[in-house]
């Protein structure tokens, strides 16, 4: 038994010694590096999204690529655990990777400082605000407005439909949880709203919410802001509906999507919704380039939902920078890239989020994002690319 | 064959101290340091990131293996040990602005004082119920370093200042091979004190609590203060992986510092062999090697069979598992067991034993 | 008031599945004095095995509900013969090691074979809620309350008075009488297995209906500690009165400050564990050297 071990364990080494160095770049290729979530905590949000990237670059690459040159996409899943990122975006690093994507607010603030030190651009889907801000996390850019600008402008909402309400705020128990909870709190004190204002963590994988919903009760809370993903968010909703409260959530773009509603069912109806990157119920003329991808794969993008355009359009912003150094003639380097970004032109991307332009003062891309309703099993447009007020 | 010894006699007190009596352990030794010279100058930087992690996690594998193979007591409470050692460093690095040194002493000093701490129920329990009873630390221990917002300062994570002492700092391109030295220092240092540890008293009163504790009560043994020291030792080990750790990835957060972790370490010092200094360092290594190693399979067969690609997360928890499982039903006492097996084989053979 | 009555409810709710999950590993512990950290991940492989019966094969509930049963017990006694049975006489921590790697490869399977999305099902408990003193309590969760107390009794009932039941338990006090009496143990090891997994399944069932069906079912099992030390390792009606008071005291907890739930059960762990490690029904351990 022993012996068929060591045999099959010397069979095993001497494969992987062989192929030690992983993908070796072709001279022309474009290598990016992509930390995808796709079984883990965030997957089902995670992977659309990833889909939706790795579909933009397989559509660019047909088209020819950048100016002739191939991205070659290492996309690898790390289950939304910090430390498997850090190891793939070391092999990332070792295959050549000039520009990384990241997915979550963990690997993100992980690697930081590292893609500072390495000069590597890192864009992801997670909208923290450190993230934009230059001094702090130079590589770092962010496409979409950040979670505190996401809770600024549902607080503006509400306080417009109702000013003098009670707001409790359930989120994940987790630094990607508790980014705009004390931004929110600044912002009623900046502006002047007579709105109260309480935060209450959500216990992980927990299959009630009464509890929480019981304190938000005694607040007296009338609008719970949800910032988490879509099954906890839909969990609240149908405890909601099952105790017959009178409360609206908010969700944050997280939430806002079509599995809260799948999971919610019938229990979904009513509550808003923020979200930056406008669904497929929404017609826009950014959806047109994915739709026709879609259709000449034979993807289903509506199924796959607005994460996938989500991706796709992240990973647009990105290759615009990359076109951006190729045409000035220099050659496509992390810190050559990171100026591109900078001083390159306001991205149109058809309505599916506002022009994103990014500056040497801020890497927040865009600020305004899109206020929507659940209507009768949809999501029905309120108001189209609403910024925090000034 | 002149590298076997077909019995090792004594004639002085000093060569009976040795660490090594005969020619071909320290041929073996010489070896294994010129290997361990030569591998950061061998291997690329990503792998070289990985024999850090594992030197890394060697250190605390031995500490776990101090408590739990050498005194008997089964601890689930790892996860949580680590993680105070490494927000200790953190903080003490970070906010109190000690140099890295002291800091990661002071870390040391403090999870040692923990694990005494955790260490007091222990005295009156034993097997399952101690086992439960360090499940139950390492849960609170979780939920306070989630919940504490104090540590991170409300951030949820704790940035970690990188390497440096006396204004030399470390430099991002020589990152790797620098902790590698580092660490392997580190690493001998501990392994050769632990080690040392069980020729002394103290040692000895660790495995005599694990053999037969009532025996050794009833021969003079304190059992009170071998079963703190073990914990306050083990704790200490354990400790200073954490702050490596913390310095090593420069962030801190709870996400590094869960069951499975505690878990994980466990299945290390199973596969390597309990009660064997040699033994958690293979376990480590091979525990740790198996993700990378399949992830490289995975790369290699990615065009032939995308399925291992795909679901590469999930198999590389399984397939710890499963080598966790397989050591224990073939080979219980583990790696140190089946190296000494085969040292035996080459140095018996023609003869079966 | 309302908040009361509406916590006691989920509280029973939660404490009932916990004491179906304890009642399964206290069983393996008093027939094979094998701790098993696997019984969290029974829970799960018994809410798949079901969700997939009922939803994906469209099959009828009560179809559903055997062929789970049957998959669990199937996994329950080729578990017991494969991996627990080589290791008889082995340390203890062996044992719980091997528990250990068998819970992380389920997980990793079930993740392999139904992805981390949590699925949801068509409701098998009745919908709607009921007044009861001005609180709002679903009518799933009283009726889960139910279902679990009535299998528990049934167990409760089957040890008591039938031959097996007797049987198991006269393994449990002493396995070389059993032997001389002519009970056969492996089958015994066999039956208590099988039973725990069977157990898991309904506490599966119900807790997939009530929520969804996910990876966090998985969370279970650790909570079973608690609420078996509590309890006490070797007793049923143990099990009960812990899963009952450990599903309330979380849930007052969490009424009190969310989050709390996490760690309650743990530290209720500790003290019963400081003040009296056998717990309340218990039999003391008593040591020979």
């Amino acid at each position: 038994m022993t012996r068929t071990i060591h045999t099959i364990s010397a069979v095993l080494l001497t494969l992987c010694a062989c192929k030690q160095s992983g993908n070796t770049p072709t001279s022309d290729e474009i290598v990016l590096g992509i930390i995808a979530d796709l079984t883990g905590a965030t997957a089902d949000v995670g992977k659309p999204y990833n889909e939706g990237m790795l579909a933009y670059i397989d559509d660019l690459n047909a088209k020819g690529g950048l100016k002739g040159r191939k991205i070659n996409a290492l996309s690898e899943d790390y289950a939304y655990k910090v430390p498997n990122a850090e190891e793939k975006y070391k092999k990332y690093k070792q295959a050549g990777a000039i520009a990384i994507q990241g997915w979550g607010t963990g690997d993100s603030e992980a690697l930081r400082t590292k893609v500072k030190g390495d000069e590597l651009p890192f864009m992801s889907a997670s909208y923290a605000e450190v993230l934009t801000d230059p001094k702090q996390s130079p590589y770092n850019f962010v496409v979409a407005p950040t979670y505190s600008d996401q809770m600024r402008i549902a607080l503006d909402q509400i306080a417009a439909s109702d000013p003098g309400a009670q707001v409790a705020v359930f989120h994940h128990d987790s630094p990607f949880g508790m980014a705009p909870v004390a931004d929110g709190e600044q912002w009623i004190k900046d502006k002047g709203y007579k709105l109260g204002y309480k935060d209450y963590a959500m216990k992980g994988g927990a299959t009630d919410h009464v509890g929480l919903l019981q304190q938000a009760k005694d607040q007296g809370a009338r609008f719970i802001v949800i910032q988490n993903v879509s099954s906890p968010a839909a969990t609240v909703a149908r405890d909601i509906a099952a105790q017959k409260l009178d409360m609206k959530i908010v969700c944050l773009n997280w939430c806002s999507d079509e599995l809260f509603i799948k999971l919610a069912g019938a229990a979904a109806e009513g509550h808003w919704m923020i979200q930056p990157f406008t669904p497929l119920s929404v017609a826009k003329p950014g959806h047109a380039p994915v739709q026709a991808y879609g259709k000449a794969k034979g993807i289903d993008v509506e199924a796959k939902g607005l994460h996938f355009v989500q991706g796709w359009y992240t990973m647009h912003v990105m290759a615009r920078g990359m076109e951006k150094v190729a045409a000035d003639g220099k050659p496509l380097t992390g810190p050559n890239l990171r100026a591109a970004l900078e001083t390159m032109d306001a991205v149109d991307t058809g309505g599916v989020i506002g022009p994103v332009k990014f500056s040497a003062d801020s890497h927040r891309g865009s600020l305004a994002a899109g206020v929507y309703k659940v209507d009768g099993g949809k999501i029905v447009e309120v108001a189209a690319a609403v910024a925090p007020k000034k | 064959m002149p590298g076997v010894a077909t019995g090792i006699y004594h004639t002085s007190y000093e060569s009976d101290l040795r660490l090594r009596h005969t020619r071909s352990e320290k041929a073996r030794l010489v070896l294994c340091i010129a290997a361990v010279l030569a591998l950061p100058f061998m291997l690329n930087n990503y792998w070289l990131g990985i024999v850090n992690a594992i030197g890394i996690a060697a250190i605390g594998a031995i500490g776990l293996n101090i408590l739990v193979g050498f005194t008997g007591q089964i601890s689930l409470g790892q996860g949580g040990f680590l993680a105070v050692g490494a927000f200790t460093s953190a903080l003490l690095a970070g906010r109190a602005g000690l140099p890295i040194p002291l800091a990661v002493a002071g870390a040391v000093v403090v999870t040692a004082t923990a694990g005494a701490v955790v260490g007091l129920p222990a005295l009156r329990l034993k097997g399952l119920y101690l086992a439960i009873a360090t499940l139950a630390s390492q849960e609170i221990i979780e939920f306070v370093i989630r919940r504490w917002h104090w540590l991170t300062g409300g951030q949820g994570y704790l940035e970690v200042p990188p390497l440096g002492v006396l204004g030399w700092h470390v430099q991002r391109t020589s990152f790797e091979r620098t902790w590698y030295w580092v660490i392997l220092a580190t690493a001998a240092v501990a392994a050769v004190a632990a080690r040392n540890v069980f020729r002394t008293a103290l040692g000895r009163s660790f495995m005599a609590v694990r053999d037969q504790d009532v025996a050794a009560q009833a021969i003079g043994v304190n059992l009170t203060r071998a079963k703190l020291s073990a914990f306050a030792l083990s704790s200490g080990y354990v400790g200073l992986a954490g702050a490596l750790t913390a310095h090593y990835t420069e962030i801190v957060t709870w996400e590094r510092f869960t069951l499975d972790v505690s878990v994980q370490y466990l299945g290390m010092i199973i596969v390597g062999g309990l009660g064997s200094i040699a033994g958690s360092i293979y376990g480590a290594a091979l525990l740790m090697l198996v993700p990378p190693l399949l992830s490289a399979l995975a790369d290699a067969i990615r065009d032939a069979a995308p399925f291992l690609a795909d679901q590469l997360p999930a198999l590389q928890v399984a397939a710890v598992g499963v080598v966790i499982m397989v050591f224990l039903l073939f080979e219980p006492r583990g790696l140190d067991r089946l190296w000494r097996r085969v040292k035996d084989y080459f140095g018996y053979w023609p003869f079966r034993y | 008031m309302t908040q009361f009555i509406q916590l006691t409810v989920y509280g029973l709710a939660n404490g009932a599945i916990l004491a179906l999950a304890a009642l399964g590993f206290v069983l393996i512990y008093k027939a094979t004095s094998v701790i098993n950290f696997a019984q969290g991940e029974f829970l799960l492989v018994g809410a798949y095995a079901f969700y997939s019966a009922f939803v994906l094969l469209h099959l009828p509930v009560m179809l559903a509900v055997m062929i789970g049963l049957a998959i669990a017990i199937g996994l329950g006694v080729a578990i017991e013969r494969l991996v627990l049975r080589p290791l008889v006489g082995e340390e203890p921590i062996a044992v719980i090691m091997v528990t250990i790697g068998l819970s992380a490869v389920l997980k990793a399977l079930i993740q392999i074979f139904y992805g981390t999305t949590p699925r949801t099902m068509p409701k098998v408990l009745p919908r709607g809620s009921v007044e009861i003193l001005g609180a709002a309590v679903p009518i799933d969760r009283l009726v889960a309350v139910a279902v679990a107390a009535v299998v528990l009794a049934a167990f409760s009932a089957f040890f008591r008075w039938s031959r097996h039941g007797v049987a198991m338990r006269a393994v449990a006090d002493d396995q070389q009488a059993a032997l001389a009496q002519g009970i056969s143990v492996p089958r015994i090891f066999a039956l208590a297995w099988a039973m725990a997994a069977a157990s898991a399944v309904i506490g599966g069932v119900l807790i997939a209906d009530i929520a969804e069906v996910s990876q966090s079912l998985a969370g279970f099992g650790l909570i079973v500690f608690p609420v078996v030390i509590l309890g006490g390792l070797d007793s049923v009606p143990g099990t009960i009165i812990g899963g009952t008071v450990i599903g309330l005291v979380s849930q007052y907890a969490e009424g009190v400050s969310p989050g709390a739930s996490q760690v309650v059960p743990y530290v209720v762990l500790v003290v019963i564990l400081l003040v009296r490690p056998y717990g309340l029904f218990g039999q003391p351990r008593i040591e020979r050297v």
